[in-house]
């Protein structure tokens, strides 16, 4: 699904259809960190191989620094671009649409998901209100893919609200995101999506 | 005005050296052991499996700090006159600590994780006994008592030799009262270390009192979120600032291979004021997904978790390129340790980076991309520098000749640690939670891997500390070591 956000920015609604909206985000993360990580490999080699001739210092270091001036810009720009996109679209608060959402109290227990709902219906807007009655656990929702689609954590003495909008049928699962001892590994639990109202099949 | 390092405090660094040598070793063989189970090629009990998972973290995360101590310690000496006794107390306190931590863990079952979130071990303690809890969380009080008494000692030093803490940062010079060069980058880390570090240790004693009390007493309670608040500005800090230490090697070395001087000038202080802001208040990157923290505080996480990068970025990791390029270098084992101690340290602030973005951060946090991006800039970044200092400190203080092991030690240990952390990041990209005892079959193939360049690294380390024991026989009878040259 690819969602629309008041960007402003023609190129960016671009990028945003290209990548397909917010599941890409693990695979842009780690094409991203290949790509930098394979840069940073080049620089230091380059340097490596340069590092047994002799120059003198002085020069290097004046033209180093003019050059950084640039590197330095350069950064700051990506980094200030990049802020500008992804702080516009925060997973924290959905005020204008509030009341649409279908409200599901969810509850982490060491170690189950208590859950007032497990059957949820496509297009139907969801609003999980999670909490905690022990310690703190996490609440993360993932698809059939088991690809975390969305999470928060489930604090004692607090309710967070994730909201999200199944756009596929199937079995979803929640699995716990913060460990919470011995049995961290074995809260799982089992969600079922479906198209309609009736098709429970 | 420099000083001669005191036999005692060679001494004391060699232990500090040698421990931490040791335990690198033993903790590489606990995190083995978690990848092969996860990878389900031994079975160990998820009881256990958390146990040495606490264990591992704890000692990687301490041992650094150790070892980034005694580097401190060691180029801080020239400059200070430092009494290595405060040393040696700390090293005492140290093994106290960790010996009470080790009775917790695997006496008394303490399996909560190094960072211990509350109320997880008081509920913890209401089934197994409050033993274990007690025991781990002493200890930590204890260490971060020790290196509390440290960086008062160095605070106090530095301020006598520079004038202020604000002074050691360069502030002079920042303000264009002074231009040329300012006090050495080992005093510049050391301030920036004792600022946060300070700060890091007092907001981690006050958890661990309230945690020691709650348990001791259910009625006394402490607002989990406030908890978690100040556990992160412990952890947070007090890992980073391993890293702060560590690189005064990087400086001091990479500047005496080259033979070109390393100095601080205006635009090393406005990195290093930046690195002790930023280190400070950037914790709250890992309260993303605690949706009642105030927003602004969640933007700034992210904001200022981008600019923490620009200090290394910018500065420290360019420089080091600048000060090796041309520079007609003769390599040592750990020189090149040095250098690409950098690599490894810019390498993971790229994932750290990423993470830090709230809408990443959404899918991606308490996922491996998590421990991947650790595992990158203290794996190849801190312990490569406290390996390298290592071999270095043997330079100085033995005789050490190079060999052609040292090459192809370094080589495997670089090769086979991008493979674990491309490994752990590859487990992130495909949302593999962190801290699983046990995985499902999907994930199962990226931990073998990670198993597989363990075991590699395993190899390298051991080639470094058999290499580091066998020349620090001679640690000490060297006279013309370089600092006593100055004398
Ligand atoms: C041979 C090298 C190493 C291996 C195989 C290894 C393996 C692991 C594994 C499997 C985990 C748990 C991952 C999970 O959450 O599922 C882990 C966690 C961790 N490792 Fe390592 N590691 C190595 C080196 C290091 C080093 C050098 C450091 C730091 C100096 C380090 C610090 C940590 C920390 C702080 C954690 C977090 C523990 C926790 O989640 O409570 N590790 N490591
Ligand atoms: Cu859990
Ligand atoms: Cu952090």
């Amino acid at each position: 699904m690819v969602k629309k956000f008041p960007i402003g920015w023609g190129t960016l609604e671009i990028l945003e259809v290209t990548v397909g909206g917010d599941k890409m985000y693990q695979q842009i993360a780690w094409t991203v960190t290949l790509f930098l990580v394979f840069l940073i490999a080049l620089a230091f080699s380059f340097v490596y191989g340069e590092s047994k001739r002799l120059n003198e210092y002085g020069p290097i270091q004046k033209k180093g620094y003019k050059i950084r001036k640039y590197y330095f810009i350069g950064i700051l720009a990506v980094m200030a671009i990049i802020s500008a996109v992804t702080l516009t679209r925060l997973p924290y608060h959905h005020e204008a649409a509030a009341e649409d959402y279908k409200s599901v109290d969810v509850e982490g227990i060491q170690f189950a998901w208590n859950m007032s709902e497990d059957k949820f219906v496509v297009g139907e807007p969801i609003e999980f209100r999670v909490t905690s009655t022990d310690v703190t656990h996490g609440f993360g929702l993932y698809d059939e893919n088991l690809q975390l689609i969305a999470q928060t954590q489930a604090m004692p003495g607090y309710t967070n609200s994730v909201y999200h909008t199944f756009d596929k049928p199937g079995k979803y699962q929640i699995l716990c995101m913060e460990y919470c001892s011995v049995g961290h590994h074995i809260m799982v639990k089992e969600i079922i999506v479906t198209d309609s109202e009736r098709g429970n099949e | 005005m420099e000083y001669v390092i005191k036999p005692l405090a060679k001494k004391a660094v060699m232990w500090h050296l040698i421990t931490t040598a040791i335990v690198i070793l033993l903790m590489m063989v606990f995190g083995v052991m978690m990848l092969l189970n996860q990878g389900e090629l031994i079975s160990i009990s998820p009881e256990l499996f958390y146990k040495i998972m606490t264990a591992h973290g704890i000692g990687m995360i301490g041992i650094a700090s150790l070892g980034g101590l005694a580097i401190m310690w060691y180029f801080l000496s020239k400059y200070l006159p430092l009494n290595p006794k405060v040393l040696v107390a700390n090293f005492i306190m140290f093994l106290l600590g960790v010996v009470s931590v080790l009775i917790g863990i695997f006496g008394f079952n303490f399996s909560d994780g190094w960072t211990f979130l509350y109320p997880l071990p008081s509920q913890s303690a209401q089934f197994g006994g409050p033993a274990g809890a007690l025991f781990f969380l002493s200890g930590i009080l204890l260490l971060g008592v020790g290196f509390l008494v440290i960086y008062g000692y160095v605070a106090y030093h530095l301020t006598r030799v520079y004038g202020g803490l604000h002074k050691s940062l360069g502030w002079d010079y920042i303000l264009g009262k002074k231009t040329g060069y300012g006090p050495p980058p080992a005093a510049v880390a050391s301030t920036m270390v004792v600022i946060c570090n300070s700060t890091a240790i007092l907001a981690g004693a006050v958890v661990i009192i309230a945690s020691i009390l709650n348990i001791l007493n259910p009625a006394i309670v402490i607002d989990p979120l406030l908890a978690k608040h100040l556990t992160y500005a412990f952890g947070h800090i007090f890992a980073n600032c391993t890293i702060y230490m560590a690189v005064i090697a990087v400086y001091e070395g990479l500047s005496k291979a080259t033979n070109r001087p390393w100095k601080s000038n205006k635009v090393f202080f406005i990195a290093w004021n930046f690195s002790t802001i930023f280190t400070l208040m950037i914790y709250t990157h890992h309260l993303l997904m605690d949706f009642a923290v105030p927003k602004w505080m969640l933007i700034v996480g992210q904001v200022f978790s981008y600019a923490n990068g620009l200090p290394v970025m910018v500065v420290t990791a360019y420089g080091a390129l600048l000060i090796v390029y041309r520079s007609g270098i003769k390599w040592k084992f750990w020189s090149l340790l040095f250098f690409l101690s950098m690599f490894g340290w810019l390498s993971g602030a790229i994932p750290a980076i990423i993470d830090a973005t709230i809408v990443v951060n959404h899918i991606m946090h308490n996922t491996k991309w998590v421990p991947g991006h650790f595992h990158m800039y203290m794996g190849m970044g801190v312990i490569t520098m406290i390996f390298g200092f290592m071999s270095y400190f043997n330079h100085q203080e033995g005789k050490v000749k190079e060999n052609s092991w040292d090459l192809f030690s370094i080589v495997l240990y670089f090769t086979f640690f991008l493979g674990l952390c491309g490994s752990f990041l590859y487990a992130g990209r495909i949302s593999v939670p962190r801290r699983w005892a046990e995985h499902l079959p999907e994930w199962v193939f990226s931990d073998q891997i990670g198993a597989f360049c363990g075991v590699l690294i395993i190899c390298a380390s051991l080639i470094f500390t058999i290499r580091f024991f066998m020349g620090i026989k001679s640690a000490g009878s060297q006279e013309n070591s370089d600092l006593t040259k100055i004398a």
